[in-house]
């Protein structure tokens, strides 16, 4: 019953928000027709300095964590973590295909888990992959926008970082949905669940040092750019699940750019110092 | 234990082995991406040269292989037509130093492993090319890469790299909306950070 009624809040919170966004671009495209964004950001201003400070908790906690787990874990180690994150999301993956209809997905992602769980030893070796039972993880925000409900307006959550109010629903909901915690008495699920939040950040911040840093480094505007790669793999990963071809939108983009060889500019040499 | 062996029947009969067709009708195109991404590899794996003369082969492979004229003008998109001919000529320079310090030397973390070319497809009036980066030490780790090719005057250069899902240049534009937007539409201000964040 309760489980109910946090889903009608959820769903009804996402939509409302869906709601102020479609307004908010509305105003937007009347007030500057100088720059038509495709960006949907009306808490800019907010979320930049929730940004702010998780780049500071991320450079006293999360990067160090991550910069000494990459350097004293060896890489085989790494990547049974990373398979075993990847086993655990398998559940929670069966169920959201099967919200969305994808019964064979659904058995894909449930045969993995058995076999990765017991061949596999817990997780931490993939074998079904060798048998060709290839899936991608599904959460509940990526159900929900196969059910048409659109991400809403970018936002930036304290700690957890870029999300939307779609995804936030979709993580909210995930812990009611996911068999894995409904298994076990006592302790057993709040230690998954630790497990796999703590662990689960490391490993994806332990992959993306190099490229994180490169970002921060060289960004003209770091926190677009973080916006940018965050909703551009989300949107992805929403047209994979419509079977919509994700590089059909990014044509529209690129189709929209005329080859213009008006103005051929300075003759670009390259030095090297 | 029959019981067991029953529902493992019943989930193998969901399950369909993933053989995904992929269409290879752009065998030139593909071909350019193979020996972009051989090249870029024997060039990072090459001991007996100095780094600095690691960087700049590297830079130079980069540099012939893509459009920079082209992604330079859609990723600063409209302000380009209002630009001025001297901001034009101010802009691409800075660009230029821009690109070749922070994509140039980025994309070395992509290519490091074996790119397998996957399949290519027409995209408007670019050729699409897919490959698959495997991550070390794993057979199944994969990243996703999408190469956006313009094949004009029979030159193939590389106008995009998807990573992901995740648009390279799609990302950069809209950074550089962004901080438009932010600073009253000033494309010297642009110009002024883009030379900064490249010294």
């Amino acid at each position: 019953m309760n489980l109910r009624i946090l889903l009608v809040v959820i769903i009804g919170s996402t939509l409302f928000f869906q709601g102020c966004a479609s307004k908010s671009t509305e105003l937007n495209s009347s007030l500057s027709k100088q720059e038509v964004s495709t960006v949907n950001d009306p808490f800019e201003k907010v979320n930049r300095v929730v940004f702010s400070f998780n780049i500071i908790f991320d450079k006293i906690i999360l990067r160090p964590i991550a910069v000494t787990y990459k350097a004293v874990v060896p890489g085989f180690v790494r990547n049974r973590i990373t398979y075993s994150l990847n086993n655990l999301s398998m559940p929670i993956t069966a169920v959201n295909n099967l919200l969305q209809g994808e019964l064979r997905k659904a058995g894909v992602s449930t045969s993995r888990f058995i076999i990765n769980s017991t061949v596999g030893l817990l997780g931490f070796f993939d074998p079904a992959s060798s048998i060709g039972l290839v899936t991608e993880t599904e959460d509940f925000g990526q159900t929900l926008s196969v059910w048409g409900v659109s991400s809403g307006p970018y936002v930036v959550l304290p700690f957890l970082g870029p999300s939307n109010p779609r995804d936030f629903a979709g993580l909210l909901s995930t812990s009611l949905l996911d068999p894995m915690y409904q298994i076990g008495g006592g302790s057993a699920p709040d230690s998954l669940r630790t497990y796999r939040l703590g662990t689960g950040a490391v490993d994806f911040r332990s992959q993306n040092v190099e490229i994180l840093d490169d970002l921060q480094n060289n960004s003209i505007d770091y926190y677009a750019a973080v916006r940018s790669f965050y909703s551009q793999g989300r949107e992805s990963q929403a047209a994979s699940n419509l079977e919509i071809d994700s590089s059909e939108q990014e044509n529209d983009i690129f189709d929209d750019f005329e080859i213009d060889e008006s103005y051929v500019g300075p003759d670009i040499e390259i030095t090297y110092d | 234990m029959t019981k067991i062996r029953f529902h493992i029947y019943i989930l193998l009969l969901f399950c369909s082995f993933n053989f995904t067709a992929h269409s290879s009708n752009f065998l030139e195109e593909e071909n350019f991406v193979t020996s972009f991404a051989d090249s870029a590899i024997s060039i990072l794996s090459n001991d007996t040269i100095s780094d600095s003369e690691r960087t700049s082969s590297f830079t130079e492979l980069v540099m012939s292989s893509i459009d920079l004229n082209l992604i330079s003008k859609f990723v600063l998109s409209k302000a380009w037509k209002n630009a001025s001919d001297e901001q034009k000529e101010n802009y691409l320079i800075a660009f230029k130093d821009y690109f070749v310090s922070s994509y140039a030397n980025k994309l070395d973390q992509y290519t490091g492993e074996k790119v397998d070319v996957i399949g290519s497809q027409e995209a408007g009036k670019y050729v699409i090319v897919e490959s698959n980066i495997v991550r070390e030490g794993t057979d199944t780790l994969k990243i996703n890469l999408k190469w956006r090719l313009l094949n004009k005057n029979n030159q193939i250069k590389i106008i995009d790299l998807n990573i992901e899902g995740i648009s390279l240049v799609i990302a950069q534009r809209e950074e550089f909306q962004s901080f438009l937007a932010n600073n009253d539409y000033d494309l010297d201000k642009l110009i002024e950070k883009i030379v900064s964040v490249s010294d």
